[in-house]
């Protein structure tokens, strides 16, 4: 099961392989240009309304070169990874959240993680570099070796943060049969060791960099995910449940849990390779700026789509409780509270679809619009100051379709 | 008034218990450091009347459990040469680790395990291998370097963000006398903990400012994880049995001790023969450590330990004393291949073990690692750090817990 889902993952990859060759970086289709200052590609997208998300993010994929995520033939291929797959198929079948995770990873959603290296790199070739040895430069991408191998650490950084973030809390009552307590308890080493497995990787590969600067601001960037599983009131299983709203204002609260869970480490990220470039810290910072309010707009238009029209015919469960538009909600209407603490211990007990019905009525949809625009205006305002390229245009793109999902 | 006088008496001498009670108290907790043992040691005469005289564990846990009042042959103690540093590196990880977070909790929870409690081996280890180096180097005492210091700190940092994890996997109840992470903790958020300490120790690390000390202790995350792996199967065959279990007991224990002592000779500026050197005293101190501690596991009671005895058989794991009693007890394998899943096997393992020879062979090769660490130690210059040195390998031979 699993290695037929490896397959399909590595055709997919040599494709774009052989779509590389056959269209060098420099030749980039027209129609994704876009004067990124005003936020708009419609001139550009007259044969088609709607900017197609799979279509900015493959067409910027070609830019800088291959696919970038770290589910490449290397590490399918290591002892580790093999072991892991084969700990997983005795979990098939089990509960266990971790195999949910595992498919996540293999399937290519819009949510998907590669974005994150992608954006990296994209980045990378946009902002360009000073004073490199030739031997560094990946000529045919535009970006630098160290660069890709940051942008490779930040995958594996996010990804094994959310494996571990999947781990199931085990207590009394948990479960009933002994069978699926083993199921879980050995789910949960696997999902451990994995985690543990890609963070050393990251700490070789920062380490293979000789870079002390970028050691320290990627560690840091795991520090700020740790914490940003501490923010707040939990539920048994540590799912986030909104503050009361008299406590703290809904976008400072929404602010700080998006920073610590993603924010940094994609600003930290674009900023490290900046200065891995050569270019200077003050200029680096911008780049820091651009990653963090990237990754907050994305957030956004993560939050709002449970809340689209478009999505009130699936009853809603899995939305987090503490997403834009339901902390926008509460902070206007308190009453909403009330359905919220009835998870205390455990978010599946709240009337999800009541929730939702009530937040779609409510501002809290507006809101979140208006704060995803917000990020996405101050993200365009860093490209601004760069010169004009290929890079520089998809990254906007990704920003613009990112703002029509 | 003789009777008020008895009753003052009386009075008093309930005071006195008290204070005695209370210095016991004291006593007890400082004796969970290994320094205790060098008052009161098997020396190396009285060890080796016990590798003569051993004829069963039963003997060899009351050779243990004795405490002649013999001289030791070293007046030194590993522990005081390196207090002055040593005292403070549990404070100093915990004033690290609140720098790092505004959040209380998770600070809780990651310091939990730097109460002082510890053995402090590693750190231990580092500091008097540095003070040593220096000497070496420099033909006089010198003062340990900040960065030294600091690599000292991190070893224990690491050390400790394993275990937090270890506790996880394993579903430990108890570690060092007091409950478990995991058991006061959702497993979530001890995860976490573990990696917000490793994060820490990785941005001291960057600020040490050093690229190959950085290279050095990046493998160090490699190997414990990959250990971990190793724990999971065990497909292979009898013969590779014994290495596969050398491996991984190499990637759990020894090669942070190793990469730990090569980083500190770096630092000390050492040439590539005297960092071989570290490294090599470090691996073999490190192995023989584990192999005490595996053998430990049956021979010690569980209040020494802090932990539950024969933990290692309940875990289903194989460790070098059966792997030893298989040659005599060829029933054993079937066990170890169902990692003593059975009702029973536990314990009929455990007796098997105490039945063959397995106990006096890992110990046998704990000691043939530990006279290894022993003449690498001697290539050192002399010094007082150096003795230090030799010594280590003795408390770790002869240590109970």
């Amino acid at each position: 099961m699993l290695t037929s889902k490896v397959s399909k993952y590595l055709m997919r990859g040599s494709l774009g392989a052989r779509t590389l060759t056959a269209r060098p970086a420099g030749v980039f289709p027209a129609f994704l240009h876009t004067d990124c200052g005003r936020l708009s590609a419609v001139s550009q997208h007259a044969h088609n309304p709607k900017p197609d998300w799979n279509k900015a993010v493959s067409e910027a994929e070609k830019i800088v070169g291959y696919p970038t995520s770290f589910l490449s033939l290397r590490w399918l291929l290591s002892d580790e990874i093999a072991n892991v797959a084969l700990h997983l198929r005795k979990l098939v079948g089990s509960n266990h959240p971790l195999l949910k995770t595992a498919k996540g990873l293999l399937y290519n959603g819009k949510n998907n993680m590669q974005a994150w290296g992608l954006i990296v790199l994209l980045l990378s070739k946009a902002a360009g570099h000073h004073n490199v040895n030739e031997m560094e430069e990946d000529k045919a991408a535009g970006v630098l070796h160290s660069q890709r191998a940051l942008a490779e650490v930040t995958e594996m950084i996010r990804t094994s943060h959310l494996v571990h973030k999947g781990l199931v809390n085990i207590h009394p009552g948990l479960v009933e049969e002994g069978a699926v307590l083993n199921d879980m308890t050995f789910g949960n080493k696997i999902a451990l060791l994995s985690g543990d497995y890609l963070l050393s990787n990251c700490c070789v590969e920062l380490a293979a960099l000789r870079n002390q600067e970028i050691t320290e601001l990627m560690s840091s960037a795991v520090r700020d995910l740790t914490e940003s599983e501490f923010v707040g009131q939990r539920d048994q299983q540590n799912n986030p449940i909104p503050s009361h709203p008299s406590e703290c204002s809904a976008v400072d609260d929404w602010t700080l849990r998006s920073e610590l869970s993603g924010g940094r480490l994609l600003g930290k990220s674009c900023e490290g390779t900046l200065r891995l470039a050569g270019h200077n810290k003050e200029f680096s910072k911008e780049g820091y700026k651009f990653g963090k309010h990237l990754a907050l707009a994305w957030q956004a238009c993560l939050d709002m789509e449970p809340f689209m029209p478009s999505a009130q015919h699936s009853t809603g469960v899995g939305f987090s409780l503490v997403s834009a538009p339901v902390l926008f909600h509460l902070e206007y209407d308190s009453s909403l509270y009330n359905l919220i603490q009835v998870g205390a211990e455990n978010v599946n007990d709240v009337d999800y679809a009541k929730i939702q019905s009530i937040v779609s009525k409510g501002p809290g949809l507006a809101m979140t619009k208006r704060l995803r625009q917000e990020h996405s205006q101050k993200a365009m305002e860093v490209l601004a100051a760069f010169e004009q390229n290929d890079a520089r245009t998809a990254l906007s793109n990704i920003i613009v379709a990112m703002g029509e999902l | 008034m003789a009777c008020l006088g008895s009753v003052r008496l009386c009075a008093r001498v309930e005071k006195l218990c008290q204070i005695g009670q209370n210095a016991q108290v004291r006593r007890k907790a400082s004796s969970v450091r290994l320094k205790q043992f060098v008052d009161q040691p098997l020396t190396r005469s009285a060890l080796k009347s016990c590798q003569t005289a051993v004829a069963g564990s039963r003997l060899l846990s009351s050779v243990r459990s004795q405490q002649p009042g013999s001289l030791p042959e070293y007046r030194v103690d590993p522990y005081q040469l390196v207090d002055d540093d040593l005292k403070n590196v549990h404070f100093d990880v915990q004033e690290e680790l609140r720098r790092h977070t505004s959040h209380d909790e998770l600070y809780t929870i990651a310091q939990y395990y730097f109460d002082g409690q510890g053995k402090c081996l590693r750190p231990m280890l580092c500091l008097l291998f540095s003070h040593a180096l220096n000497f070496h180097i420099h033909k006089k005492d010198m003062p340990l370097l900040e960065s030294q210091r600091r690599v000292a700190m991190i070893s224990e940092m690491v050390h400790s963000a394993s275990l937090i994890h270890d506790d996880v996997i394993d579903c430990s109840d108890f570690r060092r006398g007091k409950p478990s992470v995991n058991v006061l903790w959702n497993h979530k958020k001890v995860a976490m903990s573990g990696d917000f300490i490793l994060a820490v120790a990785s941005i001291l690390i960057a600020r040490i400012n050093n690229d190959d000390v950085t290279i050095c202790l990046g493998q160090v995350l490699t190997d414990l994880v990959q250990g971990e792996f190793m724990q999971l199967g065990s497909k292979e065959t009898e013969n590779e049995r014994f290495t596969h279990y050398l491996t991984k007991t190499y990637r759990k224990t020894a090669s942070l001790i190793a990469n730990y002592l090569k980083a500190e000779s770096m630092l000390a500026g050492a040439d590539e023969g005297l960092t071989e050197l570290a490294f090599q005293y470090g691996r073999n101190v490190g192995l023989a450590f584990q192999l005490v501690d595996d053998l430990l596991d049956f021979v010690a009671s569980s209040s020494a330990l802090g932990k539950p005895a024969a933990a290692d058989l309940k875990l289903g794991l194989a460790t070098a004393p059966v792997l030893f009693a298989c040659e005599k007890y060829p029933e054993l394998n079937a066990m170890i291949m169902r990692r003593f899943q059975e009702p029973g096997d536990v314990e009929h393992a455990f007796d098997l073990v105490h039945k063959s020879q397995g106990l006096e062979q890992t110990q046998f090769l704990a000691r043939k690692h530990c006279v290894e660490a022993q003449r690498l130690a001697e290539r050192i210059a002399e010094s007082p750090y150096q003795k230090g040195l030799l010594v280590v390998t003795d408390l770790v031979l002869n240590r109970m817990k």
